[in-house]
């Protein structure tokens, strides 16, 4: 049980937030609801592809702090082509295009400059709120088409275009990193660099496509943001990065590489996303959300390692206990118990 | 094999040339490996041997020259085109994706099917006589099973050219001649394979070809029968030295004289149970046994790195209760950990920080640039160390001269007591027996030094008496003219577990 949690951030994850559903539920009777579901889920939309994106770089042990920029960024492309009269499809092509060209410029300057990941994004990050600063000249974007708003609404089932797009994603992303060979090597390079590059691995490639599936992850974002909101302001997209990263590290993927799955952003995402529904349905007053948010992040992460902590005790305590506990009073080696265990299933344990 | 038919030219290196900001490495390589045939290389620490291996398999980049294999071009570094040509490099240091399965570390890369992937791996342990779970996380492997992967990772590619980077540094004997069984397997079948080993005695075993690196160039080639071990090391070290390193000196001292440094005292820990001996000044006690007998986790536990079950351990007749590692230095207890990469040194650190990385506390608020400067130049010259300067980054030295590094290290603390683990694991001959003749002088200032071995020839050589220790336990000790290779095989061994008989 307790081993199943610690191997199982996603797992702890879902308990707390399960629990604390429950909680609010209790305290506020009507919280729990379909509604209450859908808002949840259609506020989570911009986050959860932000931190998607976020989630392919960080595998690959690299971090992307620039997404934010990136989602004003394409928006505002997205919002200046539809306004000019261009199609909406000619609109999101251009808009997912800036996104991939965001990330590619970040991936160039971390491949092939040896640029460290926080630097170069944390340079693109002004960078590119600076290009969309230029290309409206300070001006919000407004009156945006009903086309695009439209991506917004709620269809016959409840769930909108927007919702559909990010779940497919999701889905599309989870397969791939998972059932395709390519999509390994995200982890393998994220684990250990020299041991991928031995391997023959195209350790630039992997981080490049990372890269750039995270700018159009984060353009999907910019695209949403403007559907949900019908403007785009200037600082659209502001501070998302660091709140993807937190979704990230609460979903258990490592900050080190090489580790973390999907369902773990999407649990991640949705807590923290609840996290502000919730304030606003107990009726807390908005300036306390960050607040708030941040302390429940740590706690969780605080609960999770000390979890993690107790488990890896008593696997240790269970690996070395065969030299306690079997025969007992034989120093001298002829017990075939103790003997036969080959030291490989010690380390396996 | 060469009579009859011509055999195919697995590799060819012509005139390679690397130098590293302005150092050459390498002086104009030429070498060819025939498929089929098992090629000795050898050199000192330092002489090039690896920055050759690297540029045949694409890591590397020479200045000059070509490298063809299979007959066929390697343009510019890439590891993935060796790769695609036919080779695998089987690094020294097992690269390792700590937080994949076993079966992921080892077929990563490969585009077969997974679950044939799976059988193929498994037929390939049993061949190995191996047991490893598959689907364990590589991060908890021990070292040893790291490098078995990293072994696998070579096999299960049917490579026809396999660079093989002292593999047997890590394994237990029955593994290492499960290995050489393979290896002769692969050489019927054609494969060409690069060996490299400081083991003259596995090299007699498995090789037909010999050629010997010195200071970036071929100093000795041919067929390995026309040279004795002597005209080998010799072509190594330039100097004459005799093949043996110098045998235990047979000194006549009876140390029971002397004073009891540390009396290890029923102790019981992670990993072993009820482990006694003491060790008296002057004297070199051998733990003998193979990997994963528990010797690694009797030292840490001793040095305070993991939390001790009972019994008790003295230190120059006081007992040390409350162990931390800075409590064990400042009492005179020091370790020389096993694995110098992970352990043991700052890779990105100078040299002089790292041997001063037991003294920090002692050095002050301020550390003097000066006191560790004149301690890098004091060691440097009575250890012999090959570098560039006190502000060389210690990754980039060699392996025998990291481990005298390390060995300043845990001298600058100006220890009583010794602990070494695996001194020269991956350390070439020459150096090997510098690090022997510095075991033996410490020795003879007084130092008690406990001396963890699975190289049952360095502990026949160095040590005065012999502790040996299988699964955790105590399983016999020799003293003085019993310490033999045999008899401390034989209580490792026989007392040992079936599962790798």
């Amino acid at each position: 049980m307790l081993d199943f949690f610690a191997r199982n951030r996603v797992a702890t994850l879902c308990a707390v937030t399960i629990l604390a559903f429950l909680l609010i539920g209790a305290v506020a009777p009507g919280y729990l609801s379909l509604s209450t579901a859908s808002v949840v889920m259609s506020n989570s939309l911009v986050l959860m592809s932000v931190a998607l994106g976020t989630m392919l770089v960080i595998l690959t042990r690299n971090i992307d702090v620039s997404s934010g920029s990136v989602l004003g960024l394409s928006a505002v492309v997205l919002g200046m082509m539809l306004n000019d009269g261009h199609s909406l499809g000619l609109a999101i092509a251009a808009c997912l295009l800036t996104g991939a060209v965001a990330g590619l410029i970040n991936g160039l300057l971390v491949t092939m400059l040896n640029v460290p990941s926080i630097i170069a994004t944390l340079g693109t990050l002004g960078l590119f709120r600076g290009v969309m600063l230029i290309l409206t000249g300070g001006n919000w974007i407004e009156e945006l088409p009903l086309s695009l708003k439209a991506l917004a609404d709620n269809g016959a089932v409840g769930f909108s275009v927007l919702t559909v797009i990010v779940i497919a994603s999701l889905i599309v992303v989870g397969l791939f990193v998972r059932q395709t060979r390519f999509g390994r090597y995200f982890y393998a390079v994220g684990d250990n660099r020299e041991a991928a590059r031995h391997l023959g691995i195209p350790v630039k490639l992997v981080q490049i496509a990372a890269f750039v599936a995270a700018g159009v992850l984060a353009a999907i974002a910019g695209m949403i943001f403007a559907a949900q909101i019908g403007f785009i302001p200037n600082q659209a997209g502001n501070g998302l990065e660091l709140k993807a990263i937190a979704a990230n590290v609460l979903g258990g993927v490592s900050l080190l590489g090489g580790s973390g799955t999907v369902p773990g952003i999407f649990v991640g995402v949705i807590f923290l996303t609840s996290i502000d529904s919730a304030l606003v349905f107990l009726k807390i007053p908005a300036f306390w959300n960050d607040f708030i948010a941040g302390a429940v992040l740590l706690l969780v992460l605080l609960l999770d390692g000390r979890v993690r902590m107790a488990v890896d005790r008593a696997i240790r305590a269970k690996r070395y206990a065969v030299h306690h506990h079997t025969n007992p009073d034989q120093p001298t080696a002829s017990s075939p118990e103790t003997m036969s265990k080959p030291r490989t299933q010690e380390a396996g344990e | 094999m060469e009579q009859n038919t011509t055999p195919r030219i697995a590799v060819r290196v012509a005139d390679i040339w690397k130098s590293y900001g302005g150092t050459p490495v390498l002086k104009g390589i030429n070498i060819e490996l025939l498929a089929g045939q098992v090629h000795a290389l050898l050199g000192g620490n330092g002489a090039g041997k690896s920055t050759l291996m690297k540029t045949i398999a694409g890591l590397v980049d020479a200045d000059q020259g070509s490298v063809e294999i299979n007959e066929q071009t390697l343009g510019t570094a890439s590891p993935s085109a060796a790769q695609s040509l036919g080779l695998y490099l089987v690094p020294q240091e097992a690269h390792i994706l700590p937080n994949q399965s076993v079966l992921e570390n080892i077929c990563l890369g490969l585009k077969a099917k997974p679950r044939a992937l799976r059988a193929e791996a498994e037929a390939l342990l049993r061949d190995l006589a191996v047991s490893l779970d598959l689907d364990a996380q590589a991060a908890t492997l021990e070292i040893a099973d790291r490098q078995i992967v990293e072994i696998m990772r070579g096999l299960i590619r049917k490579a026809s050219v396999l660079i093989l980077d002292e593999p047997t540094s890590a394994l237990t004997p029955h593994e290492a001649n499960a290995l050489f069984d393979r290896v002769r397997q692969l050489k019927a079948q054609g494969v060409g394979i690069f060996f490299i080993s400081h083991k003259l005695r596995e090299i007699r075993e498995i090789c037909s070809v010999i050629s010997v690196l010195r200071d970036g160039a071929i100093v000795l080639s041919g067929p390995l029968s026309d040279y004795d071990d002597n005209q080998i090391v010799e072509a190594m070290t330039k100097t004459v030295q005799s093949a043996q390193p110098v045998k235990r000196t047979e000194n006549n001292i009876d140390f029971r004289t002397r004073d009891v440094v540390l009396e290890i005292d029923r102790f019981s820990g992670e990993g072993f149970r009820d482990i006694s001996f003491n060790v008296r000044a002057g004297e070199i006690v051998g733990l003998a046994g193979v990997v994963g007998a528990g010797r690694s986790e009797l030292a840490e536990t001793l040095f305070g790195l993991r939390p001790a079950r009972s019994g008790n351990l003295n230190l120059l007749g006081t007992p040390l209760t409350k162990r931390s590692p800075r409590d064990c230095v400042d009492a005179g207890l020091v370790y020389l950990p096993e694995d110098r990469q992970q352990n043991g040194l700052f890779l990105e650190a100078s040299l002089a920080w790292n041997m001063s990385g037991y003294t920090m506390h002692r050095l002050g608020f301020f550390p003097k640039r000066k006191d560790e400067t004149s301690a890098f130049d004091t060691f440097r010259q009575s250890l012999g160390i090959k570098c560039e300067g006190e502000g060389q980054q210690a990754g980039r030295l060699s392996g025998g001269n990291q481990q005298k590094v390390l060995l300043s290290k845990c001298l600058a603390a100006d220890p009583r007591v010794l602990i070494l683990d695996e001194p020269t694991r991956g350390v070439d001959v020459a150096a090997r027996n510098d690090i022997y003749r510095l075991i033996r002088e410490l020795a003879a200032k007084g130092l008690g030094v406990v001396l963890i071995s699975s190289d049952f020839d360095e502990i026949e050589q160095l040590a005065d008496r012999v502790v040996v220790m299988a699964h955790g336990l105590q399983c016999g000790a020799l003293e003085r003219d019993a310490v033999t290779v045999d008899a401390i095989a034989h209580l490792a061994f026989e007392s040992g577990s079936p599962a790798h008989a």
